[in-house]
């Protein structure tokens, strides 16, 4: 049936403009929150528009009033199936401080993932050490900058502080910074790479396997094992760690993306990736304060077996916090719906 | 739940939502020009703020500038990635380049995006970014059916058009005083029950994109309209039609199939 246009807006513009008003006053309240006869009213004017919508759609041809309709029905559709955060949920500092303890959650709670990322890493090192340790020509495919390739040079450089030219707490603080924001960025590239159904975080992850089991084989070999241990470890404890954190993140959102559009929950795995990015992030900035302002000091400045002392030390922390920290809700964690995206 | 359909217009795209209460509806889509001018001038927008902050930043940090650069680094880096989310999970799903090219950012379903899908496709830049100039998103977009980048292939949301809402106005082809047709009264309900809501879409269409149309396209389309309706569907009086042009015959039609208020005559 041909709709009398000019009749059905005159008699529906009033209906109309009362969900504008409506939609206007709700959209403007900070919590959005609706009272119940508001409810009432914006569903009566929601199902009055759609209908008026099917109506413009079959009954004529006028394109702007049923995008007028369109835009007028989603927005009472949103309004009506959508609850944003209020303010005040926003601005809990307690919620936020909630990432703490939620961060080591979710690693657990995907703990098959960094087992994956833990492997391929192994491999990666695997390769990388027994290439340098057998085939003294791939030093210089594996190793292409100096500094790799030529251990004893770089220790005496490094004793000697001749790459801290303007050492000093400031240099250190501003490479800190540089380190920090490398870093994330690459461990974020590796979390994102995932959507390469995971091929991309694997091959970021065999990569940097093969660089650090290549430089930890060159340097023992060359009798440098406990200046290399002082001087990665107590940046290396808390970096490789988030890196292959990175990769977990990966792989779960690999297998989030494998798994059939219906059996995704999407929300919740996402809140799930956010939470390994942004432990890892704080992970990384603590690995940057240490690589700048600790890790740079050598003998004699700094004994080796301290700097390795302080890296055990922290190593043993963090795996404390990871494993350890929000155990005692576990029944709240399964109560909470969040599963493992094993199954 | 929802499709996405290329119909019509040609040059824009379409997702039709399906409630569940079963009622549809269509978004537009954004293309890839004004969501590239939007983040242009979302990226001049972050290098102002980021080169206030530096400024701030040196005059504070003016005797140790080592800290100095260790806090524009990170609230750099910290800005680059942080603007964009919270902006879109806070502002309606729009940052301040979107609002004044009319995109937002929605949900696949229809509705606002959450906090976390913000973070979640805002976070995919790295990837999206790559190898330079978002070519890797560039290229998900132009390929993905719904114009998604990877960002909002993982965060499940989209980039649709969202132009002033303004309740149309009447045609001015409808404002005509009086419709010779009405004379008619028998003649014109014929009109009016033989005519298919297309053959009435097309000759409102015609009458709407009248300047848009070449002189010679124009006679040529509207002759056509106006011979067939008068041969094959309501033959009015020859007398009458003789001293009509065929653009005033298919004013008079219109008037007669959509909402001429002086159908209540034809109805009595």
């Amino acid at each position: 049936m041909i709709l009398d246009l000019e009749r059905f807006q005159a008699q529906a513009k009033p209906r109309w403009n009362g969900l504008e008003s409506l939609l206007g006053a709700l959209e403007g309240r900070p919590d959005h929150r609706l009272s119940s006869a508001e409810a009432e009213q914006l569903q009566e004017l929601y199902t009055q528009a759609a209908a008026d919508l099917n109506r413009v759609t079959h009954g004529a041809l006028a394109p702007e009033l049923r995008q007028y309709l369109e835009r007028l029905v989603a927005r009472a559709y949103a309004e009506l199936h959508y609850v944003p955060p209020t303010r005040s949920e926003i601005w809990q500092w307690r919620r936020w401080l909630r990432i703490l303890t939620a961060f080591p959650e979710a690693f657990r709670r995907q703990s098959r993932y960094f087992a994956l990322a833990v492997l391929v890493t192994a491999l990666g090192c695997a390769m990388g050490g027994l290439a340098v340790r057998y085939d003294p020509a791939s030093v210089d495919l594996l190793l292409p900058a100096d500094y790799l390739r030529d251990p004893g040079k770089r220790v005496q450089e490094e004793e000697q502080g001749k790459n801290r030219h303007q050492s000093s707490a400031q240099t250190e603080a501003a490479f800190s910074a540089q380190l920090i924001k490398h870093n994330i960025e690459v461990a974020l590239l590796a979390a994102a790479l995932g959507v390469t159904f995971g091929i991309g975080t694997a091959l970021l992850l065999f990569e940097n396997g093969v660089l650090l089991g290549a430089v930890a084989v060159r340097y023992t070999q060359q009798g440098f094992g406990l200046f290399v241990a002082a001087w990665l470890l107590p940046h290396g404890v808390f970096e490789i760690p988030s890196i292959l954190i990175a990769g977990q993140a990966g792989f779960y959102l690999a297998r989030l993306l494998l798994r059939r559009r219906e059996d995704r929950d999407v929300r919740e795995s996402m809140r799930e990736w956010l939470l390994l990015i942004a432990g890892l992030a704080l992970m990384l900035t603590w690995a940057g304060i240490m690589e700048a302002f600790f890790s740079q000091h050598h003998e004699p400045e700094l004994s080796y077996s301290f700097k390795v002392a302080v890296a055990g030390a922290e190593l043993a922390l963090l795996t404390v916090y990871l494993l350890v920290i929000g155990r005692t809700k576990t029944g709240a964690e399964a109560h909470a719906g969040i599963r493992s995206e094993n199954t | 739940m929802s499709d996405a359909q290329s119909n019509r217009p040609a040059t824009t795209v379409e997702l039709t939502i399906v409630t569940p209460e079963g009622v549809f509806f269509r978004l537009p889509l954004a293309g890839p020009a004004s969501r590239l001018y939007a983040m242009l001038f979302d990226a001049v927008i972050v290098l102002g703020t980021v080169n206030g902050v530096g400024l701030l930043v040196y005059w504070i940090f003016a005797k140790v500038p080592g800290f100095g650069v260790m806090v524009i680094t990170l609230a750099e880096f910290a800005i680059g990635f942080a603007y964009s989310a919270l902006l879109e999970a806070f502002w309606n799903g729009q940052t301040i380049g979107k609002r004044l090219f009319h995109l937002r950012v929605i949900d696949q379903s229809g509705l606002p995006l959450r906090i976390e899908q913000a973070w979640v496709r805002n976070l995919m830049r790295v990837f999206d970014a790559l190898p330079f100039a978002y070519l890797v998103g560039g290229m998900s977009l132009l390929s993905s059916p719904l114009m998604q980048r990877f960002g909002d292939r993982v965060a499940g949301t989209l980039v649709v058009r969202q132009t002033p809402l303004v309740a149309p106005g009447e045609e001015s082809w409808t404002r005509q005083k009086y419709n010779s047709f009405m004379d008619y009264p028998i003649v014109a309900m014929k009109l009016r029950r033989a005519a298919t809501p297309e053959l009435a879409s097309l000759i409102q269409d015609a009458l709407r994109r009248r300047n848009e149309l070449a002189p010679y396209a124009r006679r040529e389309i509207y002759r056509e309209l106006a011979t067939y309706l008068q041969t094959e569907i309501s033959p009015f009086p020859d007398e009458l039609v003789e001293m009509l042009s065929d653009e005033q015959y298919l004013i008079n039609a219109a008037g007669v199939l959509f909402g001429d208020q002086r159908l209540a005559r034809i109805r009595r």
